[in-house]
């Protein structure tokens, strides 16, 4: 069945993008936004615009029935949801089902099956695929060390019925372990009433990788490579690349492998990613979850992979056969993406929604930006600060970092607070260039020394 | 009759609604006017009509012969209004119902009183029907959009002669 008129049920970036993608597939598109958007580039560049409610979110982006009245109002067959908003919400998938729409995304009991921690432990574990943690609770010293043992050392206890630090203890060993056990436990329940622990492993510098993957809905699934997203602050990733550069080959390919045995089992359908945890230091990674929808930073595998995500999206959720095979797919080059956001970093990285009154983004070989932002545009203060993506693609790491250097300095935003200038700095950062960070380092290292010279 | 300002139209409809006429139909080259004052007398009626689209929401009132984008119609809606009047918008995206049930009369016809807790229309969405009161007490002058038709958030449904007190 081909698609032939699509509802988009997102906004920004991601909206205009869809909206693209699909006129590019001869798809016509109808973007449902809120009234906050009835004048966005997505909505200039739809074949029609339906204004669905006021603008926070919950009166419009967040509204399933608004969305899937529309849909069928204007004659829709398909619904994309973007990434945020009503993307990984099982319900809104069975919603739209029901009506006999398509949606652009896994079936409803997909999402439910993935979204749920233990379920999804129990594919990863079926595809004997390492994980963080060990989800079992620890009863005594003796099943402490066996489960230990199993994990691999350093672990790291935790309290069952709690956090707050209050019955966390680092082992190095077995015998460390063995000590602190108990110390732990009784910690535990002096804080919370209840002693029980759990085990996890305890990776002191973790990188965040992640396989981008493409399944069909009957148990074929690609893999266009994986993502380094180590960058991050407070779990929020600033920048993302492709391919994680810190991978050899070998553990590289038992990655991409990994994300597919987890996949296939169940007949993933839809664009989604695999996200593990990496400690650099012996080479392993853990499962850490799966995003069921297209994600943020997608464009950097589309770079190296010269592929368009959002396109594969629409095929494989109208039920065509994927036309493409692994073999067709080779990564080449190296592509970075910043995210532009709309906040001050020396002010508690407060949102700073507001007129743009001057918007000039780079241009030139290998330098993309995905926006819906431009000279006049107001950025409203309901939703996500994330006003756009810079992404840069080269030859090699070093080729994309000089890129992403002068793309950056070329960047001019006024009007509003942005993160402009903190991004110049992590890319002009030693650790950054030499690519030694991990999850933590923005908090330990880079901030720190960047608000100081700031004076803040 | 190359160009026709809001001013133009805002005399034509206030003549109009002073009259005894039921309908009146203006036509050029590059302009349509088509004023009714029964909502319902329009089906048919210009370009488009049988693809509901927002544009033709205010077509009741003014039909311009290419389509306006949605946006602008959407956007530009009020402009029409005359002063002294109250508009009744739409609280939110849904199908315009006019009548309680299908084959039964109008909420109201124009010329009609009603109170601000008049329940004027229904929209519906997903089968769940919300009614919309007038919000202000007057004569109805206006309906601006058809039964069954999609209408957006905010989009104008009716034009309410507020009663001086």
């Amino acid at each position: 069945m081909t698609l032939r008129r699509l509802l988009i049920a997102n906004r920004g970036e991601i909206a205009l993008r869809i909206v693209r993608a699909a006129k590019a597939k001869g798809v016509e598109t109808v973007l449902a936004a809120s009234a906050a958007d009835r004048d966005s580039q997505a909505a200039i560049e739809a074949d029609r615009t339906v204004v669905i409610g006021a603008a926070p979110a919950r009166a419009s982006y967040l509204n399933g029935d608004l969305l899937v009245h529309t849909a069928l109002v204007t004659q829709c067959d398909a619904v994309h949801p973007g990434y945020g908003f009503l993307s990984e919400r099982a319900s809104f998938a069975e919603q739209c089902e029901k009506a006999g729409l398509t949606f652009v995304g896994p079936r409803a009991e997909t999402i439910r099956l993935v979204g749920d921690k233990l379920a999804a432990r129990a594919l990863a574990k079926a595809a004997g695929v390492s994980m963080v943690s060990g989800s079992e609770k620890v009863d005594t010293v003796a099943d402490a060390l066996q489960i230990a043992e199993g994990i691999g050392y350093p672990v790291i206890t935790k309290a069952s019925a709690g956090g707050g630090g209050r019955g966390m203890v680092v082992a190095n060993s077995a015998a460390e372990l063995e000590a602190a056990f108990d110390n732990a436990s009784h910690e535990a329940k002096e804080a919370f009433g209840d002693g029980t622990l759990y085990l996890e492993r305890y990776v002191q510098r973790a990188r965040h990788v992640e396989v981008q993957v493409v399944g069909d809905g009957n148990g074929n699934i690609l893999h266009f490579g994986e993502r380094d997203c180590s960058l991050q602050r407070r779990y929020q990733k600033m920048v993302e690349e492709a391919p994680a550069a810190i991978l050899s080959d070998a553990v590289r390919s038992r990655l991409h492998q990994a994300a597919i045995d987890l996949l296939s089992p169940i007949k993933y359908r839809n664009a989604g990613t695999v996200e593990f945890l990496y400690d650099e230091a012996d080479e392993r990674f853990y499962f850490m979850e799966v995003n069921a929808r297209i994600q943020v930073e997608h464009p950097v595998s589309e770079e190296i992979c010269g592929i368009d995500l959002i396109q594969l999206q629409l095929d494989v959720a109208s039920g065509a056969p994927l036309q493409l095979t692994q073999a067709d797919i080779k990564p080449r080059g190296h592509a970075i993406e910043v995210r532009i956001i709309a906040e001050n970093p020396l002010n508690g990285f407060m949102p700073s929604p507001g007129r743009i009154t001057q918007w000039l983004e780079p241009q030139g070989e290998g330098v993309r930006v995905d926006t819906a932002m431009k000279t006049g545009v107001l950025v409203p203060p309901f939703y996500d600060s994330m006003i756009g993506k810079l992404i840069v693609r080269g030859a090699d790491r070093g080729d994309a970092l000089a890129r992403l250097r002068a793309a950056l300095d070329a960047f001019v935003i006024e009007g509003i607070s942005t993160n402009l200038e903190l991004l110049r700095a992590i890319v002009g950062h030693p650790n950054f260039v030499d690519n030694v960070i991990d999850t933590r380092w923005s908090e330990r290292v880079l901030l720190p020394s960047y608000l100081s010279s700031k004076g803040k | 009759m190359n160009t026709v300002s809001p001013e133009d139209v805002q005399s034509l409809i206030q003549l109009f609604d002073g009259s005894d006429w039921g309908e009146l139909h203006l036509q050029s080259t590059d302009f349509e006017l088509h004023l009714s004052k029964d909502g319902a007398a329009r089906r048919g009626f210009g370009g488009g009509a049988a693809q509901p689209t927002p544009a033709e929401a205010k077509s009741a009132a003014i039909v311009p012969t290419v389509s306006a984008p949605p946006v602008a119609a959407t956007a530009s809606a009020s402009a029409d209004i005359p002063e002294g009047m109250a508009v009744v918008r739409a609280p939110n995206l849904g199908t315009f119902y006019k009548s309680p049930k299908p084959g039964t009369p109008p909420y109201v016809e124009i010329g009609q009183h009603v109170e601000a807790d008049t329940e004027i229309c229904l929209i519906e969405v997903m089968k769940l029907f919300t009614p919309v009161t007038a919000g202000v007490a007057g004569i109805v002058r206006q309906a601006l959009v058809n039964d069954a038709e999609l209408v957006e958030f905010e989009q104008p449904l009716f034009v309410i002669e507020a009663s001086s007190k």
